[in-house]
């Protein structure tokens, strides 16, 4: 079975170093890969790749064992969320942002849904009035996810989700992420989280020296 | 027809209106002096240069002439509009981009004003293709000069949520489209409240000579009113190429938000 997304011996050099060295992953449906590395290790620079923000020196995408290089940009970008450690909220209230993606594609998400999408994320409704952009950094974490809920994607990549929320909403939201993949979505969370690496469990990938290893639990 | 004219002792003694400038900055710590003292020997060199070439154009009047100073005219307003433009791919990328935009709203503009409205008894009338010319390319300097340094600014500012809209689907249009509009609204925004105040205000300069030299008040409202629609449309169309110009600089051929350092530090 061909993975949600596969990346091929990626390289990428920033400023003469090698971040990534000739890095291969591949995340398959339905699993949960976590991420993690000493800082400026690159993590960051591999999910913006990943999230066909920044483009590889070298190396191949494949999205549902496509080459992304067939696709345009924004039908393979609409398939892979990207959770940003402080995510930018757009201008307007929580409904507008939950409602952004599919707006962009001309489509209207009903308010009642993106009232279940807010729930969803562990928000409150009566957030969805609210100014986004006055939010606390663990509500705007909340928004992201419902925003990126609304397109239903098949991969999601999530940089150090937990790291604004207090324990119980960290729970809350490792199950979220686990019925994400039960629903055949493909993860990679970057965290160091501790509590949430043992609660998300799956494989646990750590980059270093532009090399991506598989920690094996003692 | 009698007009007023200004000796060489008459125009040394405008200098003490500088003077003042320059002691105002001096008075309150402003630092301007030197730019102050450098723009008044400036404006008078390049203005007497100026002078003495329309002179020579005017006396030998030819389309070579003519349209090579406007040439001129549009290569100096392009390099202007590029120059100093913080988080832009450089000047000598700009500089193609915005002598581009200068040119096709300027022709867009003039042609048809001098072919309908002002119609020059002949096609390369240097009395009337030059002062009007300038007049209109400079506003087009202005507004793509604007345009590219707002888009340019505030993307590299906004990044996050730009970067953000491509990530949910967004084309580079849709995804910049709130800086590139502010941009635009910008641009167009002096010379609208020029339109709406004029006359209440100021008299416009073009006019206010024309009256000073003898011209009837009444045909020259006319030509001033030609011309201050001719601005708007100038500025409203080099505004809108260079906005379109700057999304295209701004994503590379994958879709992905380029960015670019600060070219003015240094």
């Amino acid at each position: 079975m061909p993975a949600s997304l596969e990346a091929r011996r990626l390289r990428k050099s920033v400023e003469g170093r090698a971040l990534l060295d000739g890095v291969d992953l591949r995340l398959e449906a339905g699993t949960i890969t976590t991420l993690g590395g000493p800082s400026g290790g690159g993590k960051t620079t591999l999910l913006r790749i990943l999230a066909l923000l920044t483009a590889p020196d070298a190396g191949q995408l494949l999205l549902g064992a496509v080459d992304v290089d067939t696709l345009t940009p924004r039908q393979a970008r609409r398939r892979i969320a990207l959770v940003a450690q402080a995510p930018a909220m757009f201008q307007g209230t929580v409904l507008d942002n939950v409602r952004a993606g599919p707006r962009l594609a001309g489509e209207d998400l009903p308010e009642l849904e993106a009232r279940a999408l807010v729930v969803r994320a562990g928000l409150d409704p009566r957030f969805l009035t609210q100014d986004a952009r006055a939010l606390s950094g663990g509500e705007k974490l909340r928004v992201a996810v419902a925003r990126a809920l609304a397109l239903r994607p098949e991969v999601w990549l999530l940089d150090e989700p937990t790291a604004a929320l207090d324990v119980e909403r960290a729970d809350l939201l490792v199950r979220l992420l686990h019925e994400l993949a039960i629903g055949g979505a493909a993860l990679l969370v970057v965290t160091h989280d501790a509590r949430a690496l043992e609660r998300l469990g799956g494989t646990n990938l750590t980059l270093a020296g532009g090399q991506l290893t598989r920690e094996v639990p003692a | 027809m009698s007009y007023v004219s200004v000796t060489f002792p008459q125009l040394v003694l405008s200098l003490g209106l500088m003077a003042m400038a320059i002691a105002v900055s001096a008075r309150n710590g402003l630092g301007l002096e030197k730019d102050l003292l450098v723009g008044t020997f400036r404006a008078a060199l390049q203005l007497f240069a100026v002078g003495l070439l329309l002179t020579v154009l005017f006396q030998n009047e030819h389309p070579i002439g003519v349209f090579g100073l406007i040439g001129v005219m549009v290569l100096v307003a392009g390099w202007t509009a590029a120059r100093r433009i913080a988080h832009g791919p450089g000047t000598g990328v700009l500089f193609g981009y915005a002598t581009l935009a200068v040119l096709a709203s300027g022709l867009l503009v003039l042609v048809p004003v001098f072919a309908f409205v002002i119609r020059p008894a002949r096609w390369y009338e240097a009395r009337l293709l030059i002062p009007i010319s300038g007049m209109i390319l400079s506003n087009a300097m202005n507004g793509v000069a604007l345009v590219f340094e707002r888009v340019f600014a505030s993307i590299h500012d906004d990044a996050p949520a730009v970067e953000q809209l491509l990530s949910l689907g967004a084309t580079p249009a849709q995804a910049v489209q709130r800086h590139t509009r502010a941009a635009m609204n910008a641009a167009l925004r002096p010379t609208i409240n020029g339109l709406l105040t004029v006359g209440l205000v100021a008299l416009p300069g073009m006019m206010t000579g024309q009256i000073v030299s003898g011209t009837a008040p009444g045909q020259a409202v006319r030509y001033q009113l030609v011309i201050m629609y001719q601005l708007v449309a100038v500025a409203a169309v080099a505004g809108a190429l260079a906005s379109r110009f700057a999304r295209t600089l701004s994503f590379d051929t994958r879709e992905q938000l380029r960015t670019f350092a600060d070219r003015r530090v240094r």
